[in-house]
């Protein structure tokens, strides 16, 4: 079986157990709706839980971007004392909050995507909801119990595949929701330990050594700047101490 | 017929089409066992855009039941794999 097929079993699978759980016809259109309107409230539900997840992520950016200013005050500071080691320690710190700045603003991208989807999703189910709403009370009203299962079969099963759908995306919005607090959490542990090579993403060993290579070579470019933009003297104090 | 792409909606396309999508599904199913993950989005892309190239979407207010559902966009092909295996997407 090709994937075409395994897709329409899987959303089948998901929609006829909404369908199956009634039996008599008029209250099957009444019992319809009101699954589709709770399916509608997960819907929104969802949403406002990554909208609260991407909020978290977006504090901890905001945190990070305010360290990151901290940490070059603090360098600058150590290079007017003349403490060039603490001036490298403060910079390396800073490579880690950049990497993890870097992380948390790809994150926040892909959570505002997701958002992006689940809501025009939810805007379509809205809008076949309605339309099955004044669909059931014109059956109901025109026809009897046992015509109106037919006409509304094909309407029902329509609408059951969208929240089939929605419902599958539901899930996985979830999974990923619940992995990137979980890598969130992890990053905020190794930044505050000041650890640079351990939770930079990349698998592969040479890219990995590759980042580090390129942010000790950061931290020299930034020594360098901070170096050459002391006043003459304290530049010659710390040419002295060499 | 009508087709849904799973989180993106339903389009309404020629049946003249199922023997091209018919195709690729059966290459689709040879990169999943092969685990060529490159392969796999290219002919995913293919798979769909053949879909939203040549059919009309269906109006979002109009209730009507799919003939073929594809897989959304941005399935990995882990999700693929699981999805064969029948596992993952579908619990109890």
């Amino acid at each position: 079986m090709g994937l075409l097929s395994r897709m329409s079993v899987v959303v089948k699978a998901k929609m006829n157990k909404i369908v199956d759980d009634a039996e008599n016809p008029n209250e099957t259109l009444d019992y319809a709706y009101e699954k589709q309107l709770e399916s509608l409230k997960k819907v929104r539900e969802n949403i406002t839980k990554m909208v609260t997840a991407k909020r978290m992520l977006m504090s901890q950016a905001d945190k990070a971007k305010k360290d990151i200013v901290a940490i070059d005050a603090r360098a600058r500071k150590a290079m007017e004392l003349g403490r060039e080691d603490l001036a490298r320690m403060a910079l390396q710190h800073k490579q880690t909050s950049l990497l993890q700045l870097e992380g948390l603003d790809s994150q926040i991208y892909d959570m505002e995507l997701e958002q992006e989807k689940l809501t025009q999703m939810q805007q379509r189910l809205q809008a076949k909801v309605s339309t099955f709403k004044t669909k059931k009370e014109v059956i109901k009203a025109q026809y009897s119990a046992a015509q109106a299962q037919v006409r509304i079969g094909s309407a029902l099963s329509g609408l059951s595949e969208e929240m089939g759908d929605i419902s599958l995306a539901i899930e996985r919005a979830e999974g990923k929701t619940e992995k990137l607090k979980a890598k969130a959490g992890a990053i905020d542990e190794l930044a505050e330990a000041g650890v640079l090579d351990d939770f930079s993403d990349r698998s592969d060993p040479i890219g990995r050594e590759l980042a580090q290579l390129t942010a000790a070579a950061n931290v020299e470019d930034e020594l360098a700047a901070l170096r050459s933009s002391l006043p003459t003297t304290e530049k010659k104090a710390l040419g002295d101490g060499e | 017929m009508i087709v849904r792409i799973m989180t993106e909606g339903q389009y309404d396309l020629p049946g003249a089409f199922i023997d091209e999508l018919n195709h690729i599904d059966n290459d689709l199913v040879e990169v999943v066992a092969d685990e060529n993950e490159a392969e796999f989005a290219t002919l995913l892309k293919k798979m769909l855009d053949l879909v939203r190239e040549n059919s009309t979407p269906v109006p979002i207010d109009e209730l009507v039941e799919s003939d073929l559902v594809l897989p959304e966009p941005d399935i990995t092909l882990l999700e693929a794999e699981e999805v064969f295996v029948g596992e993952g997407l579908v619990p109890g």
